[in-house]
């Protein structure tokens, strides 16, 4: 059963522009120059129930776009997208209870808040009874090694802690989908590898579905089952991670670089085959 | 409204951790109001003197009122925070969650303002009683009726602001329509009273947000009469109404001109 459904979906950005100096921001105030950039152009895919999908590309590919069109925040110019059999931009509300959002350059937790206020806060806010709630955070908290800093200000958190808890929070009310943008950006390698081990858990546990943007490998490789590669706004591979690596990644290039010596040791070489001795002049 | 309620709440438990930072904000407000008592000191040549209707200590009583309102309902998050969530694109972490924006910064604002309006009332009314003793014909009961227009004139306060940072939806800065309208309240309505203008300019300020945010709960408090009352309430209902109205427009209309960029 597909879970998203996206048919030849498009979004431009208007970005005005300036040219350069005091002579260019006087221009723009009375002749502004607005280019548009086509950061989604026509891209259909589908995500199936349980699966978890990485959604790469470079930067200003189209990746973030896609994710806040398919979560309802921004709206798209044509195409049209189901998420759980609702769209997102006219029933943003009623689909807000059933998919969780971290977007790792971006914070929802409160940081004076601890984390179990800002669980209980998020469980007040999608309706959670507070004993249904309270047994949540205690089993997430178990999950998510939370107990040493449940109580501690978000703003004291380390990077890793804060990004567990920000997992935490997009989970309190047990999302079928959970849209993971970058969540591993700026972790160091054993924290990255514990992220990963509660995403495949938290899969294989609550059937949750994992849409991934990530620019690490890593987390590619060992979460996602499918992997989507964009470029300029563009879907230029859908394909599993078997096929993948049967086909992409079964040659090694290997570069042979050759150095050129420095000139100065080019000409004291010639000097030298041609009998002289000597530095050159 | 059970969700607003906790996000009030939530706002409440952050905000009483910074009591002592509220404390120290009464200092400029107190240089601000002995420097109007001095003024007014100055200006009224004996305490019987009416001035555009108003005796002395109704008229520093009058800057206290609306001061202590500037002061303790400043809204930083109406003015500054909504404009700059929507610039940097933080505002996406609130939109995709099952509470209506607005309504969420309208309750975190009131939670704001729960913790420190009180303190600054309790200040100035302190300061006021030791400086220039209390309020004329100052009764309970006036008092009881004063605070729902207060509290109204807040909420209006807070609901304009607001408005105006949505604009940012569709220009970069709000900043300058944010001054101009803080401008106006502070001139006319904070710093006078609507009487002290020009006659021709007075029915303009009495249909303006002035009447009702400053202005009227202001007036209520120093010179309580139930004409007055009857006109200031309706006004407010009246502005409450279409400040809720244009919030909703423009949040609807600016929303899908929403353009976050990266990350």
């Amino acid at each position: 059963m597909n879970v998203i459904e996206t048919e030849n979906l498009s979004k431009t950005f208007r970005v005005r522009q300036k040219e350069k100096g005091m002579k260019g921001s006087l221009k723009a105030i009375f002749k502004p120059q607005i280019q548009k950039i086509q950061a989604v152009d026509r891209i259909s895919f589908h995500v199936e129930e349980g699966e978890i999908l990485a959604f790469i590309g470079p930067n200003g590919a189209g990746k973030s776009t896609t994710i806040k069109m398919l979560t309802g925040i921004l709206c798209p110019d044509s195409g049209s997208i189901k998420v759980l059999g609702l769209d997102p931009v006219r029933q943003r509300k009623q689909l807000a209870y059933e998919i969780g959002t971290v977007f790792g350059q971006k914070e929802q937790l409160w940081t004076h808040l601890t984390p179990y206020d800002n669980f209980c806060f998020f469980g007040a806010i999608y309706d959670i009874p507070g004993g249904e709630m309270k047994k949540r955070i205690t089993e997430l908290s178990d999950t998510f090694a939370l107990g040493a800093f449940i109580n501690t200000p978000v703003r004291n958190l380390s990077l890793g802690q804060r990004i567990r808890c920000e997992i935490v929070a997009s989970l309190i009310h047990r999302p079928k989908i959970l849209f993971l943008d970058e969540p591993t950006i700026g972790l160091d390698p054993v924290v990255k590898e514990n992220i990963r081990s509660l995403i495949l858990q938290m899969n294989h546990e609550y059937q949750t579905t994992i849409f991934l943007t990530s620019h690490d490998t890593g987390d590619i490789e060992k979460l996602c089952r499918r992997i989507i590669i964009v470029n300029n706004g563009q879907i230029v591979l859908n394909d599993s991670m078997t096929h993948l690596k049967a086909n992409y990644l079964n040659k090694k290039i290997v570069e042979n670089i050759v150095l050129s010596p420095p000139l100065e040791d080019i000409i004291t070489e010639i000097y030298r085959s041609e009998g002289r001795s000597g530095e050159p002049s | 409204m059970r969700k607003y309620a906790v996000i009030y709440r939530s706002v409440l438990m952050e905000n009483l951790q910074y009591v002592l930072n509220i404390a120290m904000s009464f200092i400029s407000y107190f240089i601000f109001i002995f420097i109007f008592i001095s003024l007014w000191n100055y200006i009224y040549s004996s305490p019987d003197e009416l001035i555009a209707g108003y005796s002395k200590v109704q008229m520093i009583w009058y800057v206290m009122v609306t001061e202590a309102l500037w002061f303790g309902a400043r809204s930083g998050s109406m003015a500054r925070q909504v404009a700059a969530d929507i610039r940097s694109g933080n505002i996406a972490c609130q939109i995709n969650k099952p509470y209506h924006y607005t309504l969420y910064v309208l309750a975190r604002f009131t939670g704001e303002w729960s913790v420190s309006l009180p303190l600054f009332a309790l200040s100035s009314t302190a300061m006021g009683l030791i400086m220039v003793g209390k309020i004329p014909g100052f009764r309970i009961t006036f008092f009881l009726l004063t605070i729902p227009v207060i509290l109204l004139g807040i909420t209006i306060n807070a609901i304009l602001k607001l408005c105006i940072s949505l604009v940012s939806f569709w220009i970069e800065d709000a900043t300058p329509f944010q001054w101009l309208y803080d401008k106006l309240l502070l001139i006319v309505g904070t710093t006078f009273p609507i009487e002290i203008f020009p006659e021709v300019l007075q029915p303009i300020f009495r249909l303006s947000p002035v009447y009702t945010v400053c202005y009227g709960p202001a007036k209520l408090a120093v010179d309580f009469s139930m004409e007055k009352f009857l006109q200031i309430l309706p006004a407010q209902a009246a502005y409450l109404a279409a400040g809720l109205g244009l919030m909703f427009f423009i949040y609807k209309k600016g929303v899908k001109k929403l353009y976050v960029n990266g990350g």
